[in-house]
């Protein structure tokens, strides 16, 4: 857990001489004998080819470096490239450069238009998009400008000089006061706390919010005041820069000493220095060289469905064009013909009209044409999307109060804008369990000590079960002893207040309660008294077994760096406390591969020994042989603990002599200090000694299930979600809390799929492991077939409900591709499927079977660091901003605070981005093919000569201008159903999943409409008007007709949209008033006026020699209403003999009022003070993500052997930085 | 640990803006608008909406149909094909020629019968079929700052192929749709008295006034080798030349009508009108017919039932479908809101 600083190990390497001094305890000669010692004349060289070497406060020696400056600009674009670079950018769209090439056709004389009808258009769309990157890279600027003018003190001489971070060179010596942010990455030389530690919170790294420690080397301690610091001229050489945040290789060379630099001298850019009134460090990488800049790449954008199927629709439109284009192209070849004098086709005619060659006429006429109906392609049609998208992200998911979790002062977080809509087509949730459906909010509960079980008290799981089972359980009565405080709710008379003394082994009850008191990573803050003191721990767990040895008497008060110590109570004598110094000589760290942790602690009476805690399959394998009868009863208390949901641990001890751990102490130190490997180097030699230990017991912690967790599945249930839980834990665990969250019911064939058969752990015993997966394999794919024709049975016999749990280890065969259709078959067909003790991998390939198999859209949810590669392999990841950091959530691309917010997330938001954004991408085909086909009916009548119908302006404004605003009101603003309704009847949800609203059929129907009301607009128009229009019998031109037709295809086309919409609001109507209006006006100014311009008059006076006539009234009433009497026809019908379930409901709930809760709702300003705002600004930079593995007790580790398998490198990072708090509760209180 | 906190706390807390009131909580604002609660009427369609609108579509519909229909009828027009007719029995194998031929006599006799009162102003119009006004290469040839100003004479782009003659210099009006120009003339006589065809104010005002120049003459026109249509006078400015202005605002369909002149006086039912008609326009070559309109005219316009029709149409389906959807209604009437009719009650297993 903690870094090599706690173990007082110190190694240098005297140059010239592998002689290892600086050890205050062990001696030189023990470590001579090192035989891999790299030893060269000299300097030590770093192990990496290339290295840097850095002079520390020495800038002239730096200057020939010339390294990197410490500013940064996280912009994407400065003022000469933004052009260029912003336009190089939206032209990879292939909309965009579709109208970019249409443009340029239409400045050819081949084009019926002028360039205008595209280019404005065009132009419009990339003004939109551009000043939205213009203003989001302005936003970045200015973070980058708060951040780079922050001040720092940096050594000038013998002074502290304050200067902005961007003047920081390397090599610099700066210091850094507490509550600041480290400007550069720093090697840590000096702090104000004794023992050279400083705090750091790394929140911008990983989000984790638990203070961690890092230690300066001890050479460097005194460089505090500048006086002395000014004389620090060390050498640093050490790797070039990197992004491996967890790792650093390099040395310090100084006095002609070279000391080895770990990762926990060094400081990080963006972490803050906590509870350290200043350190100095020196400046090793600035600006992007920084490992936290190193990372910021881009996380791979995920695509909606729905886009994807939008893509196609594009193309199928693009289709209609070609088709359009092409009976359009070979009319006008066959139409051509010199007898049409007046189209004054003489000899020397251009290509185009030129009788004589009809094919080129037919290929010339192809482009004239896709320039003429370019406009059925829907170029504002992205655009709009992602505005509609961002809003409802930054407005509506983030801001609804539904979602916003008071406890954790939590709002729900939109990462991405892309899959709105994909939320509300979700169809398979992989969830993960602890932290997620349950609390993470550990309570000691149960234990089981040297073969007898302690702790009285029910599990809710239990009670569950003893539901279901028919038993009753009658609630004990709470015996005056019980302590209940957080992270301990354990009761049994027998332990408490020394009462453990009469046991019949009270000796093993002490190495139970100092294994609890001595073996974690745990930091005590406050008050050193029982009652004030709080625990600060990496996880819960450990906080929690703490908290126990407190209660049972052993309370741990203080940590220093080389001891822990522990008040005893009861140990002698009843009665008596004692305090006890117990020095921490090494820490062997848990990690998700090793899933154990030790310590070797020696007594105040020199007793060594090893305490481990650990899986349970872990600790049973190195396990003495001698203590078998434990061992038995143990597993039993284990199994037990497991059923009734509980977390188990086993803990173990090993006594050590003398001799055995120098000797292993030696091996220790090598591997700490080795440059290369040195995490598996540590987990090897941590092998040479954790064996032959002793089991002393097991502890059974439980993790509540989170509000509303069963409430939620079964909404979800019933939408028709289905809901699988991957998890870490033993089966029966995962069983008990699926039982708990209703996700299994007896009422379901359960279908078992596990590796603890009997001829899998025959073979097992064997120990050959190529036998061990043949056996298994054949097991698997024999229960699998036979599973299958079962759950074929029941669906089609009885109609049960199925349901499938499986292990990792199974499922490692299960995922083999032999065998992967017959488990996707059957876990298809299950409503909820466990898989229990699968590793983080398995998560994600399980996701990905659903996902690429079954083509269902699929949701991950998790809290931790192992459900990251889940959560990126799902279409939506959801990450839980909980307890266990933000690793879950820096993947993700929703984050919320519970579980339970699934429900909103998903029935309320993903429902209605999913239907509006249905409604705005067919309303906008509808409209451009509407449009179009209105010019395609005109081409057949003008020779096929590509005539435009229309002007120029009112082609190009009809997109951006005419009928644009509404339907992005109405992607804003549609709803079915109220929020309520929509989580009151969940099975709303289904028609998303069966994606109802953008099938095929759906868009046919939209088609057939636009064809019939072209035709009405056409059609309607020109016949109308054939004759003389007013009393004066004067005739109308070309351009008359074709603003007639333009104003009906507006008015309806807007109108049409009020059609689709379920709610009214002011906007809606404000929207399709302003536009209809909106054309009026351009109209009314447009025709008024005469320019000098090169612009035809065609349209000089239309509208008001239109308006000076009954024929404009008349039509203008007559076409809207034909036209839209047909779609009128059709919803009528729809909704009275085929009603959607939407409508159902609108019905069931007409007339009712909606409430709206304002009142709960009451605001208080939000301002933020100076200082928080630059912590917002550096939270703002572009972070990584973590890939600090946490917690996961019972994870299998056969990750690294599928992974293999697969060629897939799945890394196993054990970050060694110790987890440390400290006094969190003052800086609250500054708050 | 403990003296690392005890030193710390001495610095932190000399930052006295830490105190400031400020709302600490990332708890979103609530608005109307972030929370999706905006006020907003929610029509549903139910049948008695679809019925009422159908309803009352048909009865605005019908009566404004019907008096379109009335306004169309008390239109009286007659129509005169003359583009076979006129032309001699020996030329008819080859119309063309005989059009072409300008030594050929084209003079034409039609006698036409009124059949119902004519009031006045009785509109005379002339038909073309076939001729494409809107073709592409059609429409642009004409260059309207030349028409309406006359510096600029010279402005002759977009006129291909009619933009200057042969020396060139600029044909004012450039371009085709001038070239084209319709040259046919009527002349008509109600028995021995002569109708006089008024040809001013056969124009929209606004193309008058400010599309054709007052001071724009014509120029070099139809002096090529080709002949297209009409001579314009080069004494009379453009805005005075009507039957151009009247040509040059393109027809959108292929067949069209367009204004020839106003003749004011009553016709009555049964006169004879003779109509003498220089058959000058080449339509022959397109197969186009020719055909002459005398109409009167109605509030509405000219003779058009389709508005009429259409209107009338229209409103009697609505009042159709009001009654079927009556008729469905009261025979198997749809319990609004009824669960039952949700998929899931239907079919219990979802699917």
């Amino acid at each position: 857990m903690n870094g090599m600083g706690w173990e007082r190990v110190r190694m240098a390497r005297l140059g010239g001489e592998a002689a290892v001094v600086g050890t205050r305890r062990r001696e030189v000669a023990d470590l001579r004998q090192v035989p891999s010692q790299t030893v060269r004349l000299g300097r030590v060289q770093p192990q990496h080819p290339s290295h840097r070497t850095i002079y520390c406060n020495d800038s002239d020696a730096n200057f020939l470096a010339r390294f990197k400056s410490n500013s940064i600009s996280t912009t994407k674009y400065n003022v000469l490239t933004f052009l260029p670079k912003g336009l190089f950018e939206q032209f990879r769209r292939v909309a965009n450069l579709y109208f970019l090439m249409i443009s340029i056709l239409s400045t050819t004389p081949i084009s019926p238009v002028s360039p205008v009808t595209n280019v404005v258009p065009l132009s419009l769309v990339l003004l939109v998009s551009l000043i939205k990157e213009a203003f989001e890279d302005w936003k970045r600027l200015q973070n980058d400008n708060s951040i780079n003018n922050t001040a720092v003190d940096v050594l000038q001489g013998q002074n502290w000089e304050s200067m902005p971070w961007r003047k920081l060179q390397v090599g610099d010596i700066v210091r850094v006061k507490q509550d600041d942010f480290f400007p550069a990455d720093l090697l840590f030389l000096a702090s104000t706390n004794p023992d050279g530690v400083c705090y750091i919170e790394t929140a911008n790294l990983d989000g984790e919010t638990n203070l961690k420690i890092r230690k300066a080397l001890e050479k460097t301690w005194d460089y505090l005041a500048p006086e002395i610091a000014d004389k620090f001229k060390g050498e640093i050489q050490c790797e070039q820069p990197n992004n491996s945040l967890y790792t650093f290789t390099g040395n310090l060379i100084i006095e002609r000493q070279t000391l080895p630099l770990s990762p926990n001298q060094i400081l990080l850019r963006g972490c803050s220095l906590r509870n350290t009134e200043y350190i100095v460090g020196a400046v090793i990488f600035t600006g992007h060289e920084t490992k936290v800049m190193m990372n910021s790449m881009s996380v791979p954008s995920k695509r909606s469905t729905l886009e994807r199927k939008l893509d196609k629709l594009i193309l199928a439109l693009f289709g209609g064009l070609f088709m359009m284009c092409l009976i359009g192209a070979i009319g006008s070849g066959v139409f051509i013909n010199r007898k049409y004098y007046f189209l004054g086709l003489f000899d020397d005619v251009e290509g185009q009209f030129n009788p004589n060659n009809r094919f080129v006429v037919t290929i010339l006429t192809m482009f004239t044409l896709i320039t003429l109906y370019s406009t059925i392609i829907p170029i504002s049609l992205y655009v709009s999307i992602e505005m509609i998208k961002f809003i409802q992200c930054a407005q509506f998911i983030d801001k609804d109060l539904h979602m916003y979790h008071a406890e954790s002062n939590t709002p729900a977080l939109a990462r991405t804008s892309n899959l709105n809509e994909e939320l509300g087509q979700v169809e398979y949730i992989f969830s993960d369990k602890t932290g997620t459906l349950t609390r993470n909010l550990m309570e000691f509960f149960k234990c089981s000590i040297g073969g007898e079980a302690y702790g009285t008290g029910i599990t809710e799981i239990e009670k569950e079960q003893a539901q279901r089972s028919g038993k009753k359980l009658s609630e004990e009565a709470r015996s005056d002893t019980t302590v209940h405080e957080k992270g301990f709710n354990f009761d049994d008379a027998r332990l408490m207040h020394g009462a453990w003394r009469n046991e019949h082994d009270p000796e093993i009850c002490k190495e139970f309660f100092r294994c609890l008191a001595l073996c974690h990573t745990v930091l005590p803050e406050g008050d050193e008294s029982p009652e004030k003191i709080t625990y600060q721990a990496a996880s819960p767990d450990e906080a929690a077994l703490v908290t126990a040895a407190k209660n049972f008497g052993f309370f741990f008060y203080r940590r220093t760096p080389t001891t822990v110590m522990v008040r005893e109570s009861h140990v002698e004598t009843m009665g008596i406390k004692q305090d006890v110094s117990y020095e921490i000589l090494n820490v062997l760290e848990f990690n998700s591969t090793r899933k154990r942790q030790s310590i070797v602690c020696r007594y105040p009476n020199g007793r060594l020994v090893l305490y481990c805690k650990g899986a349970d399959t872990v600790i049973y394998e190195r396990l003495s042989n001698a203590s078998n009868d434990i061992r038995k009863v143990t597993r039993e208390h284990l199994e037990q603990f497991g059923s009734a949901g509980l977390r188990t641990l086993c803990l173990a001890y090993r006594e050590l002599t003398n001799d055995l751990y120098e000797k292993w102490n030696e091996k220790f130190i090598q591997a700490k200090s080795s440059l290369r490997d040195r995490e598996k180097k540590l987990d090897e030699v941590a092998e040479i000694i954790e064996k032959d230990l002793i089991l002393v017991g097991c502890t059974a912690i439980e993790d509540k299930l989170q509000d509303g967790v069963p409430a939620c599945i079964e909404t979800l249930a019933r939408a028709g979600i289905k809901i699988w839980v991957l998890t870490g834990d033993k089966m029966e665990t995962a069983i008990n809390i699926a039982y708990a969250c209703n996700l299994i019911n007896n009422d379901m064939k359960q279908f078992i799929i596990s590796s603890e058969t009997d001829s899998i752990q025959e073979a097992e015993e064997k120990g050959d492991p190529v036998e061990i997966a043949r056996v298994t394999k054949d097991t698997v794919k024999n229960h699998l077939k036979q599973c299958l024709e079962e759950a074929h049975g029941h669906l089609h016999g009885s109609g049960q409900k199925l349901a499938l749990v499986i292990d990792g280890k199974c499922l490692m065969h299960a995922l083999d591709p032999n065998l992967r259709v017959n488990l996707l078959n059957l876990s298809l067909n299950c409503s909820s499927v466990i898989c229990c003790r699968v590793s983080p991998l398995q998560k994600a390939q399980v996701t990905s079977l659903v996902k690429k198999g079954a083509h269902r859209i699929t949701l991950s949810i998790g809290d931790g660091a192992n459900d990251v590669s889940m959560i990126q392999a799902a279409h939506v990841g959801v990450g839980i901003s909980g307890l266990e950091g933000m690793q879950a959530v820096m993947a993700s691309d929703f984050a919320i605070a519970q579980f339970r917010f699934l429900t909103d997330l998903l029935l309320v938001h993903g429902r209605w981005s999913y239907i509006r954004l249905c409604k705005v991408i067919t309303y906008f085909f509808y409209k451009n093919l509407t449009f179009t086909l209105t010019q395609f009916w005109f081409t057949f009548q003008t020779g096929f000569s590509g005539q435009r119908f229309y002007d120029d302006w009112f082609q190009s404004l009809y997109n951006v201008i005419f009928t644009a605003l509404p339907v992005i009101i109405v992607g804003l603003f549609d709803k079915d159903v109220s929020a309520s309704l929509s989580k009151k009847y969940p099975e709303l949800y289904r028609e998303g999943i069966r994606n109802m609203f953008f099938k095929w059929r759906v868009v046919a129907v939209w088609a057939f409409f636009a064809v019939y009301q072209s035709l009405i607009f056409y059609y309607f128009t020109t016949t109308a008007s054939q004759n003389g229009h007013n009393s004066s019998g004067m005739i109308f031109g070309l351009w008359d007709v074709s603003t007639m037709a333009f104003t009906c295809a507006v008015v309806t086309v807007n109108l049409r949209l009020l059609m689709v919409c379920n709610s009214l609001t002011r906007w809606h109507l404000l929207s399709v008033s302003g536009s209809i209006l909106a054309w009026f006006i351009f109209i009314f100014i447009y025709s008024g006026i005469m320019t000098q311009n090169d612009r035809q008059e065609n349209v000089y006076f239309t509208i008001y020699v239109l308006m000076s006539t009954f024929y404009f009234y008349l039509t203008l009433l007559l076409i809207p209403v034909v036209a839209l009497l047909s779609d009128f026809f059709y919803l009528g019908i729809q909704r009275w003999f085929f009603p959607h379930n939407y409508q159902i409901v609108q019905e069931i709930h007409r007339g009712e009022y909606e409430g709206v809760g304002s009142r709960e709702f009451l605001e208080i300003g939000n301002n933020l003070t100076p200082d928080e705002a630059r912590s917002y600004a550096i939270l703002q930079l572009p972070r990584e993500k973590s890939r600090h593995t946490g917690f996961a007790f019972d994870s299998p580790g056969y990750e690294s052997f599928f992974a293999s398998q697969q060629g897939v490198f799945a890394p196993i990072m054990a970050w060694d930085v110790a987890r440390r708090a400290s006094v969190r509760s003052k800086r609250t209180s500054q708050r | 640990m403990n003296s690392s906190s005890g030193s710390a706390a001495g610095p932190s807390s000399g930052s006295g803006d830490e105190s400031a009131p400020r709302r600490n909580s990332k708890r979103p604002k609530y608005s109307k608008f972030t929370q999706q609660e905006l006020p907003a009427c929610k029509p549903i369609l139910t049948p008695k909406w679809v019925i009422s609108v159908f309803t009352l579509v048909g009865v605005i519909f019908v009566p404004i149909g019907i008096a379109a229909l009335m306004a169309s009828n008390s239109v009286v027009e007659i129509v005169d094909r003359y583009d076979t007719e006129c032309i001699p029995a020996n030329m008819i194998a080859d119309k063309v020629a005989y059009i072409q031929n300008d030594t050929i006599n084209k003079i034409c006799t039609r006698n036409l019968t009124v059949p119902k009162d004519m009031d006045q102003p009785i509109y005379v119009y002339y038909q073309l079929d076939n001729f494409y006004q809107n073709h592409r290469r059609y429409v642009k040839s004409r260059n309207d700052a030349q028409l309406k100003d006359a510096d600029k004479a010279n402005k002759t782009s977009g006129c291909d192929p009619e933009k200057t003659t042969k020396d060139g210099s600029p044909i004012v009006p450039c371009g085709l749709i001038a070239w084209s120009l319709f040259n046919d003339t009527y002349n008509f006589t109600l028995g021995n008295q002569n109708l006089s065809v008024n040809k001013n104010g056969i124009s929209w005002k606004s193309d008058r006034d400010h599309k054709f120049g007052k001071d724009v003459y014509p120029k070099n026109f139809q002096n090529g080798t080709l002949r297209g249509g009409a001579n314009l006078d080069p004494n009379k400015s453009l805005n005075e030349q009507e039957n151009l202005i009247v040509w040059m605002r393109t027809a959108a369909l292929p067949t069209f009508r367009k204004l020839y002149g106003k003749i004011h006086q009553d016709l009555k039912a049964n006169d004879t009108i003779m109509v003498t008609l220089e058959n000058n326009y080449n339509t022959y070559s397109f197969n186009g017919k020719k055909k002459l309109v005398l109409s009167t005219s109605s509030w509405l316009g000219g003779k058009n039932d389709f508005l009429g029709i259409a209107y009338v149409t229209i409103g009697g389906l609505c009042f159709f479908l009001a009654t079927a959807f009556t008729v469905v209604y009261l025979v198997k009437p749809r319990k609004l809101g009824d669960p039952s009719y949700l998929s899931w009650n239907r079919n219990p297993l979802g699917h």
